[in-house]
This record gives structure tokens, sequence and C-alpha cells, in this order.
């Protein structure tokens, strides 16, 4: 009796919507678990045989070393920011954010466009110096050259996380070890790497989803990985089974190192909301020491930004006559539109659910927040993957309605841009989500409570007061969404309509047909508009402590 | 009886342990009653669970003779005609004055609404006050708006978190005996939860004193209060 009252009252709808929302986005994923096992494929004992290997070979070397060069890049960087005092301290504390901006892929053909033959560095040498250079030391295409990429384009996640937590939490403990004679080394290995062991991790385990997400920078230096691979068995063999399959394990990678990341971050979180936040005071640095530091900061913030972005801004100044056309007016409509309609979507979505599982607190509303934020987790290609083989057997599903209204394709939503925002749909949904629940958790529950005592129920009160008070909130994730589904490659590229681009699928393709200088002006157009993402995250978002 | 609590036992979700056990009691209409307790007592959650705000485990709550909980039925906190000025006020920020306690007015004509808004904002004294924001008001006057707000759709009951915690002590004296006032001026039925022994002698014409989810003592104030128990010190 007690239990069917219970869900009498918990069962309004609020909750049926975030029941069938969930259950929504968690079918392509449940499709992809469904067909691994099951779906048989003509060119899998092949590829079994003969190239995974090389592909998993591949992708966990890029994995590894990408981690160890941000690790090392980003931690150093947060503890000579946090710790040291030295000239444009200030400066690069922002500074070495900005490389964010740039999505890897979009580093990547400008630095091998920097490089090559006809680049900057070699036309100068040939033109200046008679110097000719053996190109085997300027080819940056190869798997070498994809981890200088991937670290000095990601390397700052790792660098924010571990910074916010050396600022913030270990004031106390890096002052003690400073009274008791501890040396900077010291103090480095023995207090700072431990403390922040919980930060590091956080960070680059984002890192890892980000290269394992990554299509661009390994399809455009022809590196066989497991993401190009799910590419090419589907546009090359048309061979959706083994596409699932390599999807599958690309999934089981994904867990591994989400368990890896949970196991060795501990119990810890990385950010303890403390309420005594005392910063750490940066000692002042001079001579030799503090211009070691700043030639090491500039030389990263150089490789990691500024080089490529004057180079991007001198290519699109020479470019932008031929670029700029109607042509380019219709990709950013058609990037505006999709990440449009794809980011309102989200932000309904997410107040739904953010608002159900904060008032019905419970084991079931839990798991439906944590289910719904999984999509952020998996690489782009998988969820591609999984959408199209929904998107098709629901087709032939609808095959029969199709005849009945007289359309004669047997592809309608499989071949629709509805099929593309879904996919945007479960992959960003994490960053709104995130986004309006931190903004719920701000304003907390009294006001709810508050209307509802004065006669308003939950879906008046969410309207009236909810929804008013966390505008910011809403504002701020809608944006955050939107700028990254601007730059979003991999899905894209699987699931656009034909004749259908974005800026930055058309960016890549120009890259792919050596007219890298054309792709200059979509490029900076996107790290522009990333520019704006992060400057909002940062500032407005998360205001900074102390 | 006019609010009538019968068994209500209650425990959090993720504690086991019962917050409220088998608590019992009965409150006339007009009678103004002060919950006194420490904290962790479950003095705060019995409102909750009069207001709606939380779901009884077992037991049973009436209000004006209609079943709000027990077994079988739960009135929404929205449906039970409960006000309630909350420990922080919960002003709506992005409201007005006039706005916050129109707020809880429904089914009234835009001339009736307004009628009413001057006759509670005349029984709180905040005339003046009525296009400003609840930020540009001072702690006590926040108060005030927050007991208009809480008055305004005619409560057959009125609760109150810990009403003066925010407030300093001689505001906290002024506001009391104000509130009093008004009280016994509109005979609403009003309980109000409060750790300190000197709001409740002052408000209140009966006197409940909870420990650890049950009635320890119950009675007059004078009664209650002057008896040696184990209580906190008498704040000075």
């Amino acid at each position: 009796m007690k239990l069917f009252r219970l869900m009498k009252l918990k069962m309004n709808s609020w909750a049926i919507l975030s029941f069938l929302i969930t259950i929504i986005i968690m079918m392509p994923i449940l499709f992809i678990t469904f067909e691994f096992f099951t779906r048989s494929s003509e060119n899998w004992e092949h590829i079994n045989e003969y190239l995974l290997n090389s592909y998993l070979f591949n992708t966990l070397l890029i994995l590894f070393f990408t981690g160890l060069l941000t690790v090392f890049i980003g931690v150093s960087m947060a503890w000579f920011i946090s710790a040291y005092d030295f000239p444009l301290r200030g400066f690069f504390k922002w500074g070495l954010i900005l490389p964010l901006a740039i999505p890897p892929y979009i580093g990547a053909y400008t630095y091998n466009g920097i490089l090559n033959y006809t680049g900057v560095i070699q036309s100068i040498l040939r033109n200046f110096y008679q110097i000719e250079v053996n190109q085997k030391y300027f080819n940056i295409m190869s798997i070498p050259g994809a981890i200088f990429i991937f670290s000095v384009f990601l390397f700052p996640y790792v660098y924010l996380i571990t910074k916010n937590f050396l600022e913030n939490q270990s004031a106390s403990l890096v002052e003690n070890a400073r009274l008791l004679g501890s040396n900077s080394f010291e103090i480095f290995f023995r207090i700072v790497i431990p403390i922040s062991r919980a930060s590091i991790v956080a960070g680059v385990s984002l890192v890892i989803l980000e290269v394992l997400n990554d299509y661009g920078v390994v399809k455009y230096f022809g590196i066989q990985t497991l993401s190009t691979a799910i590419f090419q068995t589907w546009f090359g063999m048309a061979d959706l089974g083994s596409a699932i399959k390599l999807s599958g394990i690309l999934m089981m990678i994904v867990v591994v190192i989400l368990m890896a990341e949970k196991w060795l971050r501990g119990r810890k979180k990385y950010s303890y909301s403390n309420s005594k936040v005392r910063p750490l005071k940066p000692v002042k640095l001079t001579g030799y020491k503090a211009w070691a530091i700043f030639a090491y900061i500039s030389a990263v913030f150089l490789l990691s930004f500024f080089i490529p972005f004057i180079q991007l801004v001198k290519w699109t100044f020479t470019t932008y006559k031929q670029v700029l056309s109607d042509e380019f007016i219709g990709l950013i409509w058609n990037s505006t539109f999709v990440a449009f309609t794809a980011a309102a979507v989200i932000v309904v979505i997410a107040l739904i659910i953010a608002n159900f599982s904060r008032l019905f607190e419970g084991r079931v509303t839990n798991l439906v927040s944590k289910i719904v934020v999984l999509g952020y987790s998996i690489p782009g290609a998988v969820i591609a993957i999984g959408v199209l083989t929904l998107f098709i057997a629901l087709d032939r599903q609808l095959l029969i309605f199709y005849q009945l209204i007289g359309l004669t394709p047997s592809l309608v939503l499989s071949l629709s841009l509805s099929m593309l925002i879904f996919a945007f749909v479960i992959r960003f949904m994490a960053i709104g989500y995130n986004s309006i629940e931190t903004g719920f958790d701000k304003i907390g529950t009294t006001f709810t409570e508050a209307s509802r005592t004065l006669g308003m129920t939950v879906t008046q009160t969410f309207f009236k007061v909810d929804l008013k008070m966390i505008k910011g909130a809403v504002a701020g994730g809608f944006i955050l969404v939107f700028i990254e589904i601007l730059k979003e490659l991999p899905l894209t590229l699987i699931l656009q309509p034909f004749n259908f681009y974005t800026l930055a699928t058309k960016a890549f393709q120009y890259a792919g047909d050596e007219r890298i200088q054309e792709a200059a002006s979509a490029s900076i157009l996107i790290i522009l508009i990333s520019g704006v993402s992060i400057y909002i995250f940062h500032k407005v978002l998360e205001k900074e402590p102390g | 009886m006019f609010v009538q609590l019968k068994n209500v036992s209650f425990h959090y979700k993720n504690t086991k342990e019962l917050t409220i056990q088998n608590f019992s009691l009965a409150i006339e209409k007009g009678e103004i009653v002060s919950i006194l307790g420490k904290s962790g007592s479950g003095k705060s959650t019995i409102l909750r669970l009069i207001a709606g705000l939380e779901i009884p485990f077992s037991g049973s709550i009436h209000i004006n003779e209609s079943i709000m909980a027990d077994d079988k039925q739960f009135i929404q906190p929205e449906k039970r005609g409960v006000g309630m000025v909350f420990q922080d006020y919960a002003l709506f920020p992005h409201m007005t004055v006039a706005e916050n306690i129109k707020f809880g007015l429904k089914k009234m004509s835009r001339i009736q609404k307004k009628e009413r808004l001057d006759e509670v904002l005349a029984l709180v004294g905040l005339k003046e006050y009525v296009k400003r924001y609840p930020y540009e008001l001072s702690g006590g006057q926040q108060q005030r708006v927050a007991l208009a707000r809480a008055i305004a759709p005619n409560p057959s009951v009125l609760l109150f978190d810990e009403p003066f915690s925010n407030l300093d002590a001689e505001l906290q004296i002024k506001i009391r005996d104000e509130l009093r006032t008004i009280l016994k001026q509109t005979g609403i039925t009003s309980i109000f939860v409060t750790h300190d022994k000197m709001d409740a002698r002052a408000l209140a014409d009966r006197v409940v004193v909870m420990e650890e989810g049950t009635i320890f003592r119950v009675g007059e104030p004078a009664e209650v209060l002057n008896n040696e128990f184990t209580m906190s010190p008498v704040p000075v």
C-alpha cells in the first residue's frame, strides 16, 4: 500500500518525461551493445586477423605518450603559475588556457602547413639562406607528430584542474614544507605531485577521452587508429557490422579508462568546496630562475597557441577573398542552425531532468542523471555508428508508413538532419546538464518549497520561480553547447546529410584537399568563437574563489 | 482539534534512524504553539511534515478535519492552505515586494489582489516598500515581507521556521512582540520552531519541547520553561 502510494506520488509528468528521454538517449548505445554480440559481418575476420592489432597498438601508443606529455607540461605549468611570481605571470595564467580554443585537427593542418615544403620555415631557409632541408625532419604527419599535436593543444585540461587545486587547496601543506626546509624540487616531487594526484588524473582522463574522440588529426596524418578504422569500414566498405564491432572495442577502452580514473583518483574529489579557501601565495623569483621559467612557459605558449594562431591569421588575409562567398555564408548558416537547434533541445531536456532529479532525490533519479551525461565520454564515431544503426532500423520499421503517404525513398530519417541533431544531443548533453545542475545547486530548494506552500504546483513553480532564477546558468549552458557543436568534427562527418557541410567539416575537407590556406577563414572563426566559450566558462560560470 | 498529528514517524532518505518517532500533537484553532529544541531534535522536520514538504513514513496528519497525510493519501503542499515563513525568508529575488506578496494570491481579480496587498502591507507596516526588491531591504524588513507573503493567501495554519535567527538581538525582541500582536489580531493558528527559550516564552500559548524526534515536555510557557530540565542554558 505504502509503496503504491509512494509510486503514485512520484509518477508525475516530470518523472515520466525524464524516464522517456533517458530511454531514448540510451537507445543508440544499447543498440551497439546488442549488435556487437549478434551481428556478423564478412569483413570482420579479415580486420580482426590482420588489422585490429595495429589499430589498437597505434591508438594505445598515442594515448600513452599524449597522457605522459600532457601530465608533464600541465603539472609543471600549474606548479610554476601557482607557486612562483615571474615576468608576465598574470598573462600566462589565462594565456595557457587559450590552446583549448584550437581544436587539435585545426592545429594539425596548421602545423603541417608551417612545416611542409611550401611552408613558411622551409621557404625562408630556401629563399634567404639557400638551405634545402631533409624532408624527413620536417614531416609532422606521423605518430610522434600526432602526439605532439594532441599534447600542445590538450595539456590545458591538466593544467587548469591542477592549477585550481594547487592555488586553492595546497597552501598550508606547501608552506609547511617550506618552513621545514624542503627545497623546491623536494616540494614538487614529495608534496605537490602526491597531493594533486586526483586532479592530475581528472585532467589527463579528459585528455584521453578527447584523443579517443579525435578523428581529424589521425585521419589527416594518415595514422590507422580505431576511429579511422570505424570511418573506413563504414564509408569505404559500407560494412556497418564491422563498424559496430570496432565501436564496441573503442567503448571498452573508454570503460577501462573511466574505471582506471575512478580507481586512481581514490575517494578524493579533485575539488572540494571548502569555504575556508586560502590561496597559495606565489614566491617572487628573480634572476636566472625567473627567466628560465619565463622561457619555458613562453615556449609552450608560442607552440600551443601563438604560432598556429598567427599563421592562420596570415592565411586568412591571403585567402579570404576567394573563400568569403555565398558558400561561406551558407556554411555559417548550416553550422549555426544545427548548433542552435541541438543546443536548444539539450537545454530543454537538461532542465527537465535536472529539475526532476533535484526535487525527487533517490537512487533512480541519481541513475537517470548519470545516464544522461554518459555521452560525453563516448567517442563521437561510436555515437555516430549507434545513431546510424538506430535510424536505419527505424526507417525499416517505418517503411510501410512511408509507402502509405507516398514517399518513394526507403531511407527518410537516416538521410535527414534529425539524425545529426539527435547525435549532438547525446554527445553534448553533459555540458548543458552540468551547467544547469550547477544553477539549481546554487539556488537550492527553499524557493521552490516557498512557492509550493504559496499554492503553486511543481510545474507552475518551475516556470514562475526556478527557471527565472537560473536563467544565467541556462544561457551559459546553451552557449557552451552551441560552441562545442560548432567545432565538432567526427560526428558531423559521419552523419551530415549529402551535400551538407559545416564550418568544421568544410575546413577539414579543404585541408584534406591540400588547400590548407583556404581552411584558415573557417578555422579562425571557430577559434574566435571557442575563445568566447572559454571566457564565459572561466570568467562567468566558475567565479574564482579567493 | 484544528491541527492533529497522530503517531507520525519519519526518516530522511539517506538514514535509517527515525528523525521523528511516534509524534502526536493536537493544536486548537487560533492557538500559537512553539516547538523548542536543540538542532537535530527534529523540530523543523515537524513543520516540513505539516506543510507537506516531506512524506511521513507512518501515522497521520489532519488539518481542519481533512486528511493531509495517512497511509493512503497525501495532499500536495500547494493544496494544503498552509503558510510558511522560512528561516532565510526565501523571498523571490527576481520579484518586487508587491510581486512576492501577490505570488500566492490566485483566483482573485486584479483589484482584489491589490486590496489584499494593501491590507497585509498595512499589517506589517511596509506600505512604502512595495516596489523594492528583496535585496534592497534590511533583514527585519525582509522578515516582515516574508510574513506578509505567507499571510496574504489566508492560510489556515501558519508555520515559522526559526523566524528570528537572522536578526540581531534588539530587532528580535521588537519583531517578536509585533508578531504576537499580528498573529492574535488575525487569529491564525500558528506553529513556530525555535531553539531560543525567550522566543518561546514571549510568543507562545503552549510550548512543546522536543528531543530526539519525540515530545519531551508540553505545557504552558511558564510551567514548562521555569522548571529545570535537560536543555541548553537560556541564552542571555
